[in-house]
């Protein structure tokens, strides 16, 4: 076993994966922090310290910006470059333009950052960097696809694994949400301002698209390829179903596409547009579900490892959460059941249960089982991972079932009408009937922040242990050879 | 390679797809699990029944406007019918409350406001309407339960009233709106004098002032130079004409005297009143944006709060 690592160290390029790995932590425990404020600043308003740089609107785009393109996203780069060059049995195509996708990456997580403390936001959810940025995004982008796909094609397999495609058609498709929702005019060539192509409901209905396709293909399709490699290799089992993968991979991309005028139901979209997002939203369901099929089928046989492997026991819970997640997002997007949900914590919930339920753990899963063999050595703590496990798990479910209630009292109360058919809530009274949910909500954050903080030390502890065996390996073969 | 195809995973007995990448990983050439084939099927008959439902594909410059239709009574009081749509939807559900609640609305138009007052059915509607009204148009300033905030937005919950508690003074506040003024006496008086005044002031509603400075305040408040008494009378009541506040009782609006924490700071409060004077009491005219009927039924509702006269 060890004489193959040794060997894989050697044949593949590790160093870029090291560092996407690494910032993929700083960048979870730096994103979930802030989530932990905003989310502490809603229960508890003084949190706000009257300072604007702290105040929830500015910080609520760090939180994103740094969970879903610092965390999410080093994390996918770094498992994509690790996959493409294992199952390609290649080295990485260019890796000096990798290294600079690294760079480039990184910078941009920065400034987005330091652009949103200081106020200026494109106010588009989840696209809130500027146009500047936007640019440095595309280029790191075309060298990221460049790499990917050139590493495919010097492959010494025939066959492409599965988990490449869906590694593949993430960065396609990312490449064309980022470019079309981003087409503005700036104000002036040094003014970080300016004004997007499209006007009013077509620009929503864009903005809308490029939104849920982030979900799709960033969140979604990229962690199913994460999934489709590190979960039959951890297993030591073969993937369910070959055609599944096929069917289910194909049918994602297609209905995926349609369906991100859900978030436009009951506003000024048409309403035919918010009936084809639904339906397609509903036919959504069963290829989100094959993915989740052929990852349980997977595990199966393999059961009694859960007992005792967390890392398994990370995988299969976030297949679970991606099953229950993919099942309750089809739901609200039907037009009657989303006049309740829509503009409620329910929303704020279904995204979490997705993000930290799905893509938190299965990434924590695979870095878990990556990490190790980046730097040739074991992992430092299993019982850390196994009380991040729990951490982790506890923290999800308090979280989404503080959105749940009060996501389904606010629908409830702005709905509700007296005998005489006024309005019998005020806002401010839905307001003050979260309170308590919103402070169960940052407590479950604290909880997954903890487990987080463990995977930094446990990660911490595994690299160095990892250099100093390699720096004593190194000693004594200088030792052998004098 | 050969070797592979089509071999059997050793822990399944499925026969594999044949490939091999990183060492061990290999696909089972399982088919797809019949109930995902056919709830795959279940949901696009779901989508074909919601295409016939409601508006669905864009065809041309128009699109399918679906099978529901929604019905209504318009606002000429014809009856109306579409195809299923949002802005339809919208306007069924405001006609209807809007028929549903005309008969009290007619009523409160028709009667006077003390008569409205007694009713007890138009009570009840009162309070239910015009909570409604006055959380989405007043609680803003005046807060939720009317209480106001010290510093900004008067309390309308109590009997204490600049421009007057009555119906009839309500209804005129509401309807044209109020704008409070009070000139500023730093350039006018000297700081001593300004003193001599806060003391005096304070000493009205019972503080405990220096009663060298209360003697010379008092003075200067009835006095041409400092000329108070024109806008706050002789005896510190205020006027009521002009929304001039009640010096006399305990309850303070611009300087928060209740919320200081001791005599100094108190009369500190009322000092910076005098010196800056007051140019932010401005109540909007609501007329313009609720009807006359929503204005009344609203006056009979603040009166209602507390502290009606």
């Amino acid at each position: 076993m060890s004489a193959t690592s040794v060997a894989a160290t050697e044949q593949y390029d590790y160093d870029i994966i090291k560092k996407f790995s690494v910032m993929a932590i700083v960048w979870a425990v730096v994103g979930m922090s802030a989530g932990v404020y905003i989310a502490s600043e809603l229960a508890w308003p003084f949190l706000n310290f009257d300072s604007p740089y702290l105040s929830f609107g500015r910080f609520r785009p760090v939180h994103t910006g740094a969970v879903i393109f610092g965390f999410g996203g080093s994390a996918l780069f770094a498992t994509s470059y690790y996959v493409v060059q294992r199952t390609c049995q290649t080295r990485l195509f260019a890796p000096g333009l990798a290294t600079f996708t690294f760079w480039g990456w990184q910078a941009v997580i920065v400034l987005a950052a330091l652009s949103y403390v200081s106020g200026f936001s494109q106010g588009r959810e989840y696209a809130e960097m500027e146009w500047p940025i936007d640019l440095l995004i595309l280029f790191v982008w075309v060298a990221y696809g460049a790499v990917f796909i050139g590493t495919l094609m010097q492959r010494k397999q025939p066959h492409i694994y599965v988990a490449n495609w869906f590694y593949l058609s993430f960065i396609l498709v990312t490449a064309l949400l980022h470019t079309f929702n981003n087409i503005a005019v700036p104000v002036s060539l040094f003014s970080l301002k300016s004004y997007s192509l499209f006007s009013g409901a077509q620009d929503a209905m864009t903005q809308w698209w490029y939104g849920h396709n982030a979900v799709g293909f960033f969140l979604t399709a990229a962690f199913l390829g994460m999934m489709y490699y590190f979960v039959p290799k951890h297993a030591g089992r073969p993937i369910y179903s070959y055609r599944l993968s096929i069917v289910h991979f194909w049918a994602l991309s297609f209905m995926y596409m349609w369906v991100g005028t859900h978030h436009l139901h009951w506003t000024a979209l048409p309403d035919w547009a918010s009936t084809l997002g639904a339906t397609f939203s509903i036919m959504l369901l069963l290829p989100s579900w094959g993915g989740m099929i052929n990852g349980i089928m997977t595990l199966s046989g393999a059961w009694d490892k859960l007992r005792t492997d967390p890392i398994m026991r990370f995988m299969i819970v976030a297949l679970s959460f991606y099953g229950m997640s993919t099942f309750e997002g089809p739901l609200m997007s039907l037009k009657d059941v989303n006049a309740l949900s829509h503009y409620t914590d329910w929303t704020v919930g279904h995204v979490h249960s997705g993000a930290l339920g799905w893509v938190a753990m299965i990434a924590f899963g695979s870095l878990y089982h990556m990490i190790p063999k980046l730097w040739n050595t074991q992992i430092f703590s299993v019982r850390l991972i196994n009380a991040h496990f729990w951490l982790a798990t506890i923290g999800t479910l308090l979280y989404i079932t503080a959105m749940w209630i009060s996501g389904i009292s606010q629908g409830l109360m702005w709905r509700a009408f007296d005998d005489f058919g006024n309005l019998q809530y005020s806002f401010v009274e839905s307001v003050a009937a979260m309170h308590p949910f919103y402070a169960m909500r940052a407590i479950g954050g604290m909880f997954f922040l903890t487990g987080m903080l463990l995977m930094a030390y446990n990660v911490f502890a595994t690299i160095r242990q990892g250099v100093r065996d390699a720096a004593s390996a190194q000693a004594r073969s200088a030792v052998a050879t004098a | 390679m050969a070797d592979n195809t089509h071999s059997q995973a050793k822990s399944t007995g499925v026969q594999t797809t044949g490939h091999v990448w990183d060492g061990d990983l290999q696909e089972l050439n399982n088919p797809l699990p019949v109930w995902w084939t056919y709830t795959f099927y279940a949901t696009m008959v779901f989508a074909l029944a919601y295409w016939l439902a409601y508006p669905s594909w864009p065809i041309g410059k128009g699109f399918l406007p679906g099978m529901n239709t929604i019905t209504y009574v318009n606002t000429e009081g014809k009856e109306e019918s579409w195809h299923w749509n949002t802005r339809a939807k919208l306007l069924k559900e405001t006609q209807d409350a809007v028929i549903a609640q005309k008969p009290y609305y007619d009523k409160i138009a028709g009667l006077p406001y003390e008569e409205i007052a007694k009713d007890p059915e138009l009570s009840s509607f009162i309070v239910s309407a015009g909570k409604a009204v006055f959380s989405d148009n007043c609680a803003a300033c005046h807060q939720a339960g009317g209480q106001g905030k010290v510093g900004f937005f008067p309390n309308l919950a109590d009997d204490d009233w600049l421009y007057g508690g009555s119906y009839a003074t309500i209804n005129q506040t509401l309807t044209k709106g109020r704008r409070g003024y009070m000139p500023p006496f730093n350039e006018s008086l000297e700081a001593g004098q300004i003193d001599q005044l806060a003391h005096y002031v304070f000493s009205l509603s019972g503080g405990k002032a220096d009663p060298a400075k209360v003697a010379k305040g008092k003075d200067l408040f009835h006095s041409q130079a400092g000329a108070c008494y024109y806008c706050h009378g002789d005896n510190a009541k205020g006027r009521m004409d002009i929304g001039s506040a009640n010096l006399t009782d305990q309850v303070w609006l611009w300087a928060d005297v209740p919320g200081s924490p001791d005599d100094t700071v108190k009369i500190d409060a009322i000092r910076k009143v005098i010196v800056g004077g007051l140019n932010k009491g401005v109540m909007p005219a609501w007329e313009g944006r609720l009807s006359a009927e929503q204005i009344k039924l609203l006056t009979v509702y603040v009166h209602e709060l507390g502290g009606g006269k």
